[in-house]
């Protein structure tokens, strides 16, 4: 029994977080002993304001910067491991992490059809003397980008990108067309139309189990939590406190008290 | 070939024109795209010059015509680039305030350089003996020769210019100009892209540089002087900074008119030539500027428009 669950755990792409501390003008942010992501497919992180799941999501990316620790990372094909804190930004996508913002985030001079065959283009095609290669990244690409622009309506996928709801999915969709192996979401829904976060969070589902992905979601709105999270970690005061499968965090005597209010469980 | 229909000034103004396109298109994939604000395109430009005279005219070549003069353009030219090289790795992660120092300090330094460096440069007397790679007869033939080679590289300038735009290159420049964490965040390497079009760009300023100091056979500090810098940034501001065709409008309508309108056709005393002419250009440039500055902040041609150009890209 022991050797098959060691085998389905090393299919699985993950994230190692060992002893990492940040802190902020000598105000602890984060301080998380230990945190293993990927024992699941799709993992919730959730937490007061200011707990600082921001901020370690940040971190894994290395677009902020460890104190101490080590954050590690495994890919899906079982390779050796990798130790994130040592890489540029940059590499990250390349061996197949990948976050959405928290913030809303967009190219103010390209057109949403612009903004995913960027997010696709391959580095090789993207060189200075390669000024040739437009229909070659198109015809590679348009199929993918075609099918989420179907699924999403934008309201002039030519045009660019208008309100805040679009810049958002578009941001999502982005992060999706680069296939990753590890997908992490910070407030995906803030400011997504119900019908609109359904859909988007039915898509991010199926691509987890279809394309063997990791999707950590760090979020506010508990719904999205509940109903898609296989495994949930609470956070409070930068570290991570409790962790267990929904329902159980859901009913959690620390987590009721700390952060949904009595108000929670009646209802 | 009979050439007295041309006058020998206005082909000079033509060239100088044509030059300015040239600096303006190299520094719209600058400014333009990625963001860089690039105030030492003389620095460049100048650093070009002088590498080239300095390996054209200091060593004692062995090779016949015209093998010295096109390895010393091509050594000006790269040395140019590798000016852009330093340049940009020093100031590509700086915000906008230290990319104007930097560059702006940069040009200085070349002028200081060229001026103090006497043995290499001929300092403040100058640099002679740089002519042309061919002979063709009369004076003015080979000046019209030069001036059509002139064009025909910054055609080429201006062709990849305009197939950047359609490239995938082209976006990842806009996208590293807009935002670069997002790049960044995915898998674009900015910091590598930026320094890259730096280097490239200030090669081009360098291969221009050249060509200006052998039409003129003559190269001096007072030469390298921040006007050439204001030439072309005045024209592509006023044209359109996010346009290809911004750097085109805006130096005919800068440089073209100064040149040719007010120096040939205006009836200005001719004493005024040597000394009041040269500081009413800065002062009408200047004022060219804020005025473009004040009332269409995106210059004549305006915003990129992207949403047509990708339709456009897309359709056939």
């Amino acid at each position: 029994m022991g050797d098959i669950r060691n085998v389905a755990a090393a299919t699985r792409p993950q994230i190692r977080i060992e002893g990492v501390k940040k802190s902020f003008d000598g105000r602890v942010v984060v301080d998380v002993d230990e945190l293993i992501l990927g024992g699941h497919p799709i993992e919730g992180l959730i937490g007061p304001n200011g707990a600082g799941k921001t901020t370690l999501m940040r971190m894994i990316m290395h677009s902020t910067r460890l104190d101490e620790g080590k954050i590690a990372y495994r890919r899906g094909d079982g390779d050796d491991e990798v130790v994130l804190s040592n890489l540029p930004t940059h590499r990250m996508a390349d061996i197949g992490i990948v976050k959405s913002n928290q913030v809303i985030q967009d190219f103010d001079n390209l057109t949403i059809w612009d903004s995913l065959l960027l997010a696709v283009a391959e580095a090789s095609n993207e060189r200075s003397y390669q000024i040739y290669r437009e229909k070659r990244v198109f015809e590679a690409h348009a199929e993918d980008i075609r099918w989420y622009l179907e699924r999403f309506p934008f309201e002039d996928p030519n045009g660019f990108a208008k309100s805040a709801g679009e810049k958002k999915m578009l941001d999502i969709i982005r992060c999706l067309l680069l296939r990753p192996e590890v997908l992490l979401l910070d407030e995906p829904t803030a400011g997504l139309p119900e019908d609109l976060r359904d859909d988007l969070m039915e898509v991010v589902k199926e691509k987890s189990t279809t394309e063997n992905m990791l999707v950590v979601i760090v979020e506010h709105d508990l719904e999205v939590i509940w109903t898609m999270s296989d495994y949930v970690h609470f956070m409070a005061e930068g570290s991570v406190i409790l962790r267990g499968e929904p329902d159980w965090i859901r009913e959690h005597e620390t987590v009721v008290e700390k952060y949904l209010g009595s108000g929670h469980v009646a209802g | 070939m009979n050439l007295d229909w041309l006058d020998a000034f206005l082909l000079f103004g033509v060239f100088e024109v044509v030059m300015v396109i040239g600096l303006a298109l190299l520094l719209h994939l600058q400014i333009g795209l990625v963001r860089i604000a690039n105030f030492g395109v003389v620095g460049f430009w100048g650093l070009g010059a002088y590498a080239f005279g300095a390996s054209f005219t200091k060593i004692d070549w062995s090779l016949g015509e015209p093998w010295p003069f096109l390895i010393s353009v091509v050594v000006g030219t790269i040395v140019a680039g590798l000016g852009g090289l330093l340049v940009g790795w020093l100031i590509a992660d700086l915000d906008t305030d230290g990319v104007l120092v930097g560059t702006l300090g940069f040009a200085t330094a070349v002028v200081i350089l060229v001026t103090t460096q006497d043995g290499l440069t001929g300092g403040a007397l100058g640099m002679s003996g740089l002519r042309f790679p061919f002979d063709i007869g009369k004076t003015k033939a080979n000046e019209l020769l030069w001036f059509g080679i002139l064009v025909l590289v910054v055609g080429a300038i201006f062709y990849y210019v305009a197939r950047v735009h359609r490239s995938p290159y082209g976006r990842l420049l806009i996208a590293v100009g807009d935002n670069e964490p997002l790049a960044r965040s995915l898998g674009k390497p900015a910091f590598r892209a930026k320094l890259w079009l730096f280097a490239i760009a200030s090669a081009g300023m360098g291969l221009l540089g050249i060509m200006s100091a052998t039409m003129f056979h003559l190269l001096i500090p007072e030469a390298i002087g921040i006007n050439v810098t204001l030439a072309a940034i005045v024209a592509l501001v006023l044209g359109g900074t996010a346009r290809v065709w911004g750097a085109v409008v805006g130096a005919i309508l800068t440089v073209g008119l100064f040149e040719i309108l007010v120096q040939f056709y205006l009836p200005f005393p001719r004493s005024w030539y040597t000394q009041a002419i040269p500081v009413l250009r800065e002062m009408v440039f200047g004022a060219a500027l804020i005025i473009v500055l004040l009332v269409r902040p995106l210059g004549i041609l305006g915003d990129m428009r992207r949403d047509k150009l990708v339709r456009r890209m897309h359709r056939g």
